[in-house]
């Protein structure tokens, strides 16, 4: 038990005393490998941060009934009065067009804007939501709704929320399809790394060999400067994407609040920094012992 | 002991290198093996050694066949034999002293002792106070103690050495098989080969001679 810690210990040692005493090899190599696994660790991040947004916001449907300009007060109070009593709905909210012009005079906070337009152009609306959630019934209440005289356009309000949500299941798709891809990648650039390495020490393998090393005793020092590989190519890639999203988060809380939105890009938590770490290095273990594997499979 | 059981070795090609060999070496025996080059010396103890399979028949070691033996295992039997290889296999990236501790690694040998043990090898052949010098300054016949210190280092009970004395004047040949007659002292199995045979005769012991692939008388 002792000897096979020792041994251990003296492999981890040594791959270390490999990485420092070929410093720029060993950089090259963990930017290969911590660029290849940043990307799909930016869009996960992205795909999340968005997925976040999409669950703050309710996918209750709403529908949002917007009367023509031109429709007569008669007309619009007589509506109200059959949505009241519509038993298929279940709240009621009624903005007529003077107030909603006063809340947008508001929210420009500068009246001078406005004070150009001869009409309000804002119609009365409606805005209602329905006790089904059921799309099919969704849009027959819409339909029903736009054949209304005086009514100009029915939305269903929903209906952007759930594109979101669209949205974030194709990048969620998109992730797992580049995550898989460039896994692969890193298996096979971490499996070719240690080939060159295997092909440094090959006269040492030999003669382990022929004098009675293990295939284990054999692949431990490059299972080692795999794992400590993966380990700092993880951290590379952390850093990228900590660097990359700092840099981007400013723009994009700027647009953000350009729509009246806080929004910013995760950056990654300890946990995601663990678990990218884990996962390259695991990637990276893959590789070594498909390159360990296929040496040794030369001697008997 | 080893035993040749109508061990016949041919490489892919139709080449035969070895043709339907039968015999048996005692524990504790020296014995040599002559011929000249492409006799199938160096194929002999290969398959001894278990690095090359026979084609047919079955290779011996202590009672069990090194040809059913799994990939697993097989490393567990070469920890009892010595080897010094004829292109000797030194790596010059180490330290003489490395070089001759690499076979105790592998056994998982306790540090101090693995120490004291390095360095009665290299004593024992006659390299004390090398130790912390580069294989590549030594001299060709050093180099060959170096190869030998290894093979001795792990105290196994099977040494098998492949022209050991090829390219050495007769007087270093001679300091040579000395060190291996004391190792036979000490109850080692010894299979020595060699392509000079005038070396052999001063010793009186058995000579297997090999030509093609087969004993001849």
């Amino acid at each position: 038990m002792t000897a096979w810690f020792r041994s251990h210990l003296q492999a981890f040692t040594r791959s270390i005393g490999a990485l420092v005493r070929q410093p720029i090899g060993s950089l090259l190599n963990l930017l290969v490998i911590g660029i290849t696994a940043a990307f799909p660790l930016a869009l996960w991040l992205i795909v999340n941060s968005v997925g976040q947004i999409s669950q703050h916001i309710s996918i209750e449907p709403q529908i949002s009934i917007f009367m023509a300009p031109s429709a007569e007060p008669a007309q619009v109070s007589a509506l109200q009065q059959q949505l009241k009593a519509d038993p298929r709905i279940a709240k009621l909210t009624f903005t007529p067009k003077d107030e909603a012009l006063k809340s947008l005079q508001g929210s420009f906070g500068n009246a001078d804007l406005l004070a150009g337009l001869v009409d309000n152009p804002l119609p009365d609306a409606f805005v209602l939501q329905p006790k089904s959630v059921d799309p099919a019934a969704l849009e027959a209440l819409q339909k029903e709704l736009s054949g209304h005289t005086g009514v100009e356009e029915v939305q269903l309000d929903a209906e952007w929320a759930r594109r979101l949500a669209r949205i974030t299941q194709l990048g969620a798709n998109v992730f797992e399809v580049v995550a898989g891809m460039l896994g692969a990648a890193l298996v096979l650039i971490t499996g070719n790394a240690i080939r060159m390495q295997i092909l440094t020490r090959k006269d040492e393998i030999e003669v382990a060999k022929l004098i009675g090393a293990t295939d284990a005793f054999i692949r431990r020092p490059f299972i080692h400067s795999a794992l400590l590989q993966g380990i700092l190519g993880g951290l590379v890639a952390t850093g990228i994407v900590w660097g990359v999203i700092g840099h981007l988060n400013p723009a994009i809380n700027a647009l953000a609040q350009s729509y009246g939105q806080q929004f910013a890009l995760q950056t990654p938590d300890l946990l995601t920094i663990a678990a990218v770490c884990g996962i390259v290095a695991t990637l990276c273990l893959l590789g070594a012992l498909l390159a360990v594997w296929r040496h040794l499979r030369q001697y008997r | 002991m080893i035993q040749f059981q109508q061990v016949s070795k041919s490489y892919p090609g139709g080449f035969d290198a070895i043709k339907n060999l039968s015999f048996e070496i005692p524990s504790g025996e020296l014995v040599f093996l002559a011929g000249h080059s492409g006799a199938g010396k160096s194929t002999l103890l290969k398959l001894m050694a278990g690095i090359e399979k026979p084609t047919a028949g079955a290779v011996l070691l202590n009672g069990q066949n090194l040809a059913r033996m799994s990939r697993a295992s097989l490393p567990f039997v070469r920890r009892h034999i010595g080897l010094i290889f004829q292109d000797h296999k030194i790596l010059y990236d180490r330290s003489v002293f490395d070089n001759v501790r690499l076979p105790l690694d592998i056994i998982g040998f306790d540090h101090q002792e693995g120490r004291r043990r390095v360095l009665a090898a290299l004593d024992k052949v006659g390299l004390a106070g090398k130790e912390k010098l580069n294989p590549i300054s030594l001299s060709g016949g050093e180099q060959q103690r170096l190869c030998i210190a290894r093979a001795v280092v792990h105290r196994p009970s099977i040494l098998l050495a492949d022209e050991p004395t090829a390219n050495l004047d007769r007087d270093y040949a001679h300091d040579i098989l000395e060190l291996f007659k004391s190792f036979h002292q000490v109850g080692v199995t010894l299979v020595i080969s060699a392509h000079d045979e005038s070396l052999m005769a001063d010793y009186g012991r058995r000579i297997l001679r090999l030509k093609n692939g087969q004993f001849t008388a």
